[in-house]
This record gives C-alpha cells, structure tokens and sequence, in this order.
C-alpha cells in the first residue's frame, strides 16, 4: 500500500510514525525545509521537498498510483489544489484533505474531494451527540453521519434484561452488531439472551438512534 | 435573472475589469479581503464594493453569486483562484467563468469545465516572440 503524506507538522510527524515499518510505502513531501530536515532525522524516511500542488513534485516524489493521499497542510485552499491534482492526473485512489475552515467539508465534498478532516467539525459533531444523551452512551458517525454506532451498557432494571433478543421487538432500522460480555465479545442471533451489564454495540441510522436508545433503556 | 457582474480580487486585474464593466453600465460586484484593495477603483466607480474572504461561500451568496451572469477571478493565489473557479462552475453553475492562473500549469485541472482561464505568463511569452518576430 502507498501513502502520500503531504505538508502538515506534528500531524505529518504522528502518522508517519504510525505507519514506518508497517510494511506501507511512504512517501512525504513538504514544502518546509527545516521541518523535511526534522522528519529526516528523528523519523529515517526520505522527504521530497516541494510543493504538494505543483505537478513536477507530485511526479518526481513518486505519487503516481498511490492508494492514499493526505493533504495536511495550513491553507485549506492549498490542500485542495493538491487533492485535486493527485486524484485527477496521478491516479491516486483515495484523497483525504484536511481544512482549518469547518465549512469547507461540504463544499470540498461537493467538489469531489473524497475524505474532508476538520477538527472543528468533528469537535462539534461529538458536542452534538454527547449533549443529546445520557453520557453512559457513546456514539460514533461513520458513512459521513449516514450510520450510527451506539454503546449501551444494560442496567439490570432495564425491561429487555435477561430477554432473548427475538422476544423484545426490537425497533426497525437498528440492529444489535455486538454484545461486548467481559471478556468476550459475541455476535449475537435471535436466541442470544441480553444481561446485565452487557455492553450493546447498536448499528442504525441516525433518525432511529434516539427511538433506540429510548427503547433500551424503557425500564421495568 | 442572472443579471450580475461579480469580480473577485481587486488587483490591477480585477480593478481595472470591474471599472471597466462598471462603465459599460454592467452590475458589478467586488470581492477583496483587504479594503485597501478597492483605492485602485476609479471614482466614477459605480458598482458594489465587498469587503471579505471570498472562499467562504456565505460571502459570495451575500455577493449575489447565484445571480451571476459572469464572474472573473483574479485573486494573487493561483489555488485560491482554481478553487473558487470550481466552486462558480460545479455548485453556483455560473454561466461565463474568467480566471486568472500564473502557473499555466495548474489549468490543467480546469479541463472539461466551462471555465476561460487567463494565463499572463503565456501572453507575455507571446507578445514578446512576436515582437522579436517584428525585428529580425
């Protein structure tokens, strides 16, 4: 698999961290001298250095064909140029674009960008969810806030307590994908019977995420 | 209707297109996000003049994109420009769509688009082969 990591600081620094040694190409450009310098030292990977926009360095840094394409750097509209670039004329089949600007993930979106990271955006999307619920629950948006994962923990006083998951009319939409059991975790069928203190993972949609909740913990 | 000229970057470029547009009698609008920018408008100026970031795309339904029979890009940042001529063509669907690139490079990623760029490097390069024509 080869990934392109290009522009960013501590960003760039963490994720080539994460993937050297993992058997992943790397490539990483950076338009900053003194920080390539940095990478090369504390990291032991080669960086090009350079613009990520400019064709001659997407070229000469070997972007051609690679699976993944990070645009990490300050100005939302540069990443963009770069995104565009590699993903139109160097065959790059995914592009993940970071923006400072929170609105710029739908316009990037519709623009064709295939992954739009905003710290702001993700920060008040979790604002959203957790202000929305009860904070034993945690969520997570997946599919661009098109699904809903839910954890619930089953308190023992809930109605669906030491039920079979096909006597309890579960809501439409929504299904159990997990049951985290200490220490197992089960995939659970109609017969499986729900405990206390189970951990529920629920996939749904995000419409039916409130309905869901609701219905787990409808008490006795 | 779209009825509107909008011009965004008020540098020589777009100054001198805007006043020029004005005069013909045209509606014309001018996006700069430094209000400086707007001395290089004549007085007889008779158009819009709005103050901000253009890449924010509130700020250009504010300057009456969706009205825009023209828009003419002419900021100094070449990907600024590219974006925003994307942003004219693929969501506002502006009809007539100027940009200006110095990289003439980078118009590669305007192919298949309803866009017109603007290269000054390209016309300086031929003015001038064409006045070393003139002299041999």
């Amino acid at each position: 698999m080869k990934i392109v990591i290009a522009n960013g600081k501590h960003e760039a620094d963490f994720i080539i961290n994460m993937f050297k040694g993992q058997n992943k190409d790397l490539v990483v450009i950076n338009s900053d001298k003194n920080f390539a310098d940095y990478i090369v030292r504390s990291s032991k990977v080669p960086v090009f250095v350079g613009e990520p926009y400019k064709r001659f360095v997407l070229e000469d840094s070997g972007t051609r064909d690679a699976d993944i394409f990070i645009a990490l750097g300050e100005k939302d509209t540069d990443n963009y140029a770069a995104c565009m670039l590699a993903k139109k004329e160097f065959n790059v089949k995914k592009c993940i674009c970071t923006v400072t600007n929170p609105k710029n993930v739908d316009t990037f979106r519709k623009l064709g960008i295939d992954s739009i990271i905003s710290s702001t955006y993700l920060l008040a999307n979790s604002i959203k969810t957790a202000s929305s619920l009860e904070d034993v629950i945690q969520t997570l948006s997946i599919e661009e806030d098109k699904i809903v994962l839910t954890e619930i923990i089953i308190n023992p006083t809930y109605k669906i307590a030491n039920q079979k998951i096909m006597d309890i009319n579960f809501p439409k939409n929504a299904t159990i994908s997990c049951i985290y059991r200490e220490p197992h975790v089960i995939i659970p069928n109609g017969s499986t019977i729900i405990l206390p203190k189970d951990k529920l993972v629920v996939i749904s949609t995000p419409v039916e995420q409130e309905k869901v909740v609701k219905f787990i913990q409808t008490t006795k | 209707m779209r009825n509107k000229v909008l011009i965004i970057g008020c540098g020589r470029l777009g100054a001198n297109i805007a006043a020029l547009a004005s005069e013909k009698g045209q509606n014309v609008l001018v996006i700069d996000r430094n209000e400086n920018a707007f001395d290089r408008l004549p007085e007889s100026f008779a158009g819009y003049k709005i103050n901000g970031d253009a890449t924010d795309l509130s700020l250009l339904e504010e300057a009456y994109i969706r009205t825009a029979k023209e828009v003419v890009i002419a900021t100094g940042d070449d990907n600024v420009n590219l974006f925003l001529a994307h942003v004219a063509c693929v969501i506002f669907e502006v009809p007539s769509i100027y940009v200006r690139l110095d990289d003439p490079e980078r118009g590669s990623l305007l192919n298949g688009l309803k866009i017109k760029a603007i290269y000054p490097f390209e016309l300086s390069i031929n003015k001038f082969n064409l006045m070393k024509g003139e002299d041999l």
